[in-house]
């Protein structure tokens, strides 16, 4: 998946930034996210049910992974059916 | 005998200090070249005056983009949107650049947590926004000022506001402190000085109900949060504003909070560019560059203090939210109708003098620096 494209959730409100991202599929309440919104929307596994934040990154395990909240919703993320977590917020600049 | 240089915006700057009743001796020049002046910096060109941000030519016209975080080029194959760009490689990103259209890179980085700005934009929100008012409070002096804010213009606006009289409590995030300690410790001894120093870890429950309690008691905050990021901690300031008598909370930002804008950020170099300022430089000496240094942030200080002193003497409460761009381009609008040609003189003679130290300013000495966290005895024990 190219840097910069934006996936939107099949099942939610959800929609992401794609920062970086390596083999395997991304998902949003545990159906696949697509660059275009389907007719009829799902709804979330309840596995993967938490929700999304806006404005926070998501990263799996590995790091290999990096996806931005641009708009929040009720799934939550994950990557072949493994959930992904927050990553901290970015420390301030030392000077701007 | 030619004029001397002058910091763009100084005059609506020193405006703003004489009508809130500063003390002569703190004038607009100091304020917006102490930085400069304590870190040797010269006028900026292309690259502004800390480093921290710079023009680049797009396809139609010129970009500011600051990559001041440790990880903001990690986003810039997202900007780009190609995988195959080396973000620690400046000839690709000059030309990724060259290749494509500013609006659109715009759009893109600000989805992305960039700040970014472009010429010939016009700022989405106005200078101030009020979206909340509160019940009237009899003041009792001296006034509790608790600031959340990092970095240069919520700190100055709060000291400002302490040299007035108030107490002003700063409070830091143990695990997001305000960098500017150890990044540029000579401007933060001077616009820090003389303030209480809280610590606390926000991602703790305890923590963030003993922050609540003592904004609570507060007579002015200020915090340079994104609404969002808040909200997500469980800090209502519409909602504390109306609920506490007389509470006047300053939120600063880059852009505002109209429609998308409340989730963009924004420094002082490219927060100034989105408010004209480099435009106004290039109509007038046909130079691409900067405007004073990052001149957004003691812009923005010095009128959020201002409006919360006025705030508190009304004695209502009140949310405010500033834009940082908006008081640029207001900035520039007031000077331009003060007299339009001494201000196209100046930024002809600034765009002319790219390269040259700064304008020399007084200098002030620094103050009384609180340690992280030294007062959290007395500012959360009687919570």
């Amino acid at each position: 998946m190219k840097p910069g494209t934006k996936l939107k959730s099949a099942v939610c409100d959800t929609e992401v930034m794609v920062i970086r991202s390596g083999t395997g599929g991304i998902e949003c309440g545990g159906a696949a996210m697509g660059e275009a919104k389907p007719d009829a929307i799902g709804t979330p596994d309840t596995a993967f049910a938490a929700g999304t934040l806006m404005g926070k990154r998501y990263i799996d395990a590995a790091g290999t992974f990096e996806l931005l909240c641009v708009k929040p919703g009720k799934g939550s993320l994950s990557v072949d059916g493994v959930a992904l977590s927050i990553k901290d917020a970015k420390p301030l600049p030392a000077s701007d | 005998m030619p004029r001397a240089l002058t910091l763009p915006l100084a005059g609506w700057a020193e405006g703003e200090l004489r009508a809130m009743g500063m003390p002569p001796a703190l004038t607009g020049t100091m304020l917006m070249g102490e930085r400069a002046a304590l870190n040797g910096f010269a006028v900026p060109g292309a690259v502004s005056a800390g480093g921290g941000c710079r023009l680049y030519a797009a396809r139609d016209g010129h970009v500011a983009l600051a990559l001041a975080r440790d990880d903001d080029r990690a986003m810039l194959p997202a900007l780009f949107q190609d995988g195959g760009i080396d973000p620690g490689d400046d000839a690709q990103i000059l030309a990724a650049f060259l290749a494509r259209d500013s609006a659109a890179l715009v759009t893109q980085g600000r989805m992305l947590g960039l700040a970014i700005a472009r010429l010939g934009e016009v700022p989405v929100s106005p200078p101030c926004q009020v979206t909340a008012e509160g019940p009237v409070k009899a003041r009792t002096e001296p006034l509790l000022v608790i600031d959340l804010s990092a970095l240069w213009a919520g700190p100055l606006a709060t000291h400002l506001i302490g040299l007035t009289g108030a107490q002003v409590v700063k409070v830091e995030s143990r695990n997001r402190p305000d960098r500017m300690r150890e990044g540029d410790p000579a401007l933060f001894a001077r616009i820090n000085q003389d303030k209480d120093n809280v610590a606390l870890d926000l991602r703790e429950e305890t923590d963030r109900e003993a922050l609540i309690a003592l904004i609570r008691r507060a007579d002015v905050v200020v915090e340079a949060a994104r609404p969002r990021a808040l909200r997500q901690l469980g800090i209502h300031a519409d909602a504390l504003v109306r609920a506490v008598p007389g509470l006047v909370w300053m939120t600063i930002t880059g852009h505002g909070a109209t429609g998308d804008a409340g989730n963009w950020i924004g420094f002082g170099d490219d927060a100034s560019v989105a408010g004209g300022l480099s435009d106004a430089i290039i109509a007038a000496s046909g130079r691409v560059g900067f405007g004073g240094d990052a001149c957004a942030d003691p812009l923005t200080g010095i009128y959020a203090a201002r409006l919360a002193l006025d705030r508190v003497r009304d004695g209502r409460g009140a949310r405010m939210i500033l834009s940082m761009s908006a008081i640029v381009a207001m900035a520039l609008d007031s000077e331009r109708r003060r007299d339009e040609k001494a201000l196209m003189t100046d930024l002809q003679a600034w765009g002319a003098a790219q390269g040259e130290v700064f304008p020399v300013t007084d200098m002030r000495p620094a103050g009384r620096v609180a340690a992280m966290g030294q007062d959290n005895d007395v500012w959360l024990a009687q919570c």
